[in-house]
């Protein structure tokens, strides 16, 4: 466990430093995720322009939402994409083979490959869209929706996780999954907005086959404290099984590994 | 220390026909064929032995190589090494083997070496002493300087390959599976790796597998070769030997002191080039003396050597019969 613990610091190290590695680079990164923070609000003032809810949510109510978006969304850019896509390339050129030969969990290895530091800005944004969305709403969130969302946020953590490990396992049935992971990242777009607005097959969709309520929704839910306690139950029990399946899936996965030839 | 029994490794591989048509065809059906990579190969190798394992491209050695190291699993046949079954990736086996491939990195690209060996001193578990003490007899054989902390992609193709040497061997294992170690490089830096290569078997009796398509790795390195062609093991012993079968000739360069006639030179041996004032010749080994006394008596000698044809020629024409030696 400490040998993993030192790993992940070795790499996330690693990652600073190359981000650092070019100052220019690094302002300029910085600018851009403000600039892409910026608009994460911007459909937001669109739709509630002219009227004061949707689907039962008021404007401040779906800020709340808008955050966890955008800190997910720094969590998914900064430190699930880039070591995941990279393994798309790694079975591609079959150096593979370096992380299979060493002693230690492949899929730990793989998934802590690389860091984009910068992303860390939207765990400020968010703060701040929080900050402002409850001084609308005029009073804070309780203690006890605040823990159960930041519950809600580390079982939306193991989700995304999960759900890109199935995706990324795919890679070594099909070689070429580039588009599969363009897709996820499209998907996981429709985070932004409250579930409610969705209807039909899409709400089942985003409710059981890709969680997008699990991870958004739901803890802005907790957090406005009016989440139903079946629904907290229903997250710790999708993540488990996430988390389960999507491990099951990559050990099997991994099995089909053919090594690309010399 | 390595025991290989009648290993196979078939591939499932789709098949179709070029064109547009048949493209759209193999969306909906596939035909699978089955290719065999490795046919029921079986060796042994003692603990500290240096191996050349060789054949022509295609022939099943990275195959094989892979199997030996873990990545690949034999569809049929056993392979141990130092006890352990590669096929089931323990800790324990991992943290005593190395695979090098000389076509791919490990090393982080953007980053120093340095970084590189850190992460796998971290993964490997290597004591912080033991690390010590290895990373600085590596810098001293491999002459690493301050080449360890200059980013990766900066480095040129031999400089970054003997980095991607000490990254591979800061757990100093005790098996090395190298697959073209010097491949792309310059001729004095493949021999500084030769070098190096046998300074760490002959230092920590490490046992080795090589494959090169470099001879001179192998006359340099591997008093033993293992030669596999289509997947089938067709010979296996010591290098000389091998020669002295395929060839059974030596090579002899006269040099005369003035133009000889052909006609005087073709009794000695079987004349691999004649231009006037230099003859090399194919004389089997039997008949040297006798040939050389000859040569010496009736043509104008100034110079003679003696070799063994070059390993290239006798791979080629090994490889070019397909048929196992005895």
């Amino acid at each position: 466990m400490r040998r993993y613990a030192y790993l992940l610091y070795i790499q996330l190290k690693a990652s600073t430093l190359l981000a650092m590695q070019y100052r220019g680079d690094f302002v300029v990164d910085l600018l851009i995720e403000l600039v892409w923070a910026a608009t994460a609000v911007v459909p937001l003032f669109v739709v509630f322009a002219g009227r004061s809810s949707i689907a039962g949510w008021t404007y401040p109510e779906a800020l709340v939402v808008t955050g966890w978006f955008t800190l997910l969304q720094g969590l998914l850019e900064g430190a699930i994409n880039p070591s995941l896509v990279n393994v798309v390339e790694q079975v591609r050129k079959g150096t593979l083979d370096f992380v299979l030969l060493k002693p230690a969990d492949a899929q730990f290895l793989v998934s802590t490959t690389r860091f984009q530091p910068s992303k860390a800005i939207n765990a400020i944004t968010a703060t701040l869209i929080f900050v402002y969305a409850f001084r609308r709403i005029g009073h804070g969130p309780t203690a006890g929706g605040l823990a159960a969302s930041l519950l809600l946020m580390v079982t939306a953590s193991i989700l995304l996780y999960g759900l890109w490990i199935l995706t990324v396992s795919a890679v070594f049935y099909v070689v070429r999954v580039d588009n599969l992971t363009f897709l996820f990242t499209a998907i996981f777009d429709a985070a932004r907005w409250p579930s409610s607005v969705f209807r039909g097959v899409a709400k089942i969709v985003f409710t059981f086959v890709i969680p997008l309520a699990l991870m958004t929704t739901y803890p802005a839910e907790a957090m406005l404290g009016r989440l139903h306690p079946s629904s907290l139950a229903l997250s710790l029990g999708g993540a488990l099984f996430f988390a389960v399946f999507s491990r099951a899936v990559w050990v099997r996965a991994i099995g089909k590994y053919t090594s690309a030839s010399s | 220390m390595i025991k290989v029994s009648e290993l196979r490794k078939e591939y499932k591989v789709h098949e179709r026909s070029p064109g547009l048509l048949a493209a759209a065809k193999s969306v909906f059906h596939r035909e699978y064929k089955s290719v065999l990579a490795v046919g029921g190969v079986s060796f042994e190798i003692a603990a500290g032995e240096r191996v050349g394992f060789l054949g022509p491209n295609g022939a099943g050695k990275t195959t094989t190589l892979k199997m030996l190291a873990g990545l690949l699993h034999p569809t049929r046949g056993e392979a141990r090494v130092d006890g352990h079954e590669p096929r089931r990736r323990e800790d324990a086996f991992l943290k005593k083997i190395m695979l090098i491939l000389g076509q791919k990195q490990q090393l982080f690209w953007d980053l120093p070496p340095s970084e590189t060996f850190e992460y796998n001193r971290a993964i490997y578990d290597v004591p912080r002493k033991q690390y010590d003490e290895t990373m600085s007899e590596l810098t001293t054989l491999l002459d690493l300087g301050e080449l360890v902390k200059k980013p990766t992609r900066q480095l040129s193709l031999g400089e970054r390959m003997k980095c991607e040497l000490a990254a591979a061997l800061v757990h100093r294992p005790k098996v090395l599976f190298l697959d073209e170690p010097t491949i792309g490089l310059d001729v004095s830096m493949q021999a500084i790796i030769r070098a190096f290569i046998k300074q760490y078997n002959e230092r920590w009796g490490a046992t080795l597998l090589l494959t090169s398509h470099y001879m001179d790795d192998v006359a340099a390195l591997c008093p033993r070769v293992i030669v596999i062609d289509k997947g089938k093991l067709t010979y296996d012993g010591k290098l000389d030997a091998l020669s002295a079968r395929i060839r059974p000739a030596k090579r002899v360069v006269f040099r005369f002191s003035r133009a000889v006639d052909r006609a005087d030179v073709e009794p000695i041996g079987k004349i691999v080039s004649f231009d006037l004032a230099q003859a090399v010749l194919d004389v089997p080994r039997d008949a040297l003396n006798e040939a050389v006394e000859r040569a010496l008596r009736t043509l104008p000698v100034t110079d003679l050597t003696v070799e063994n044809p070059p390993l290239e020629e006798i791979m080629s024409e090994l490889f070019a019969r397909g048929e196992a030696v005895p």
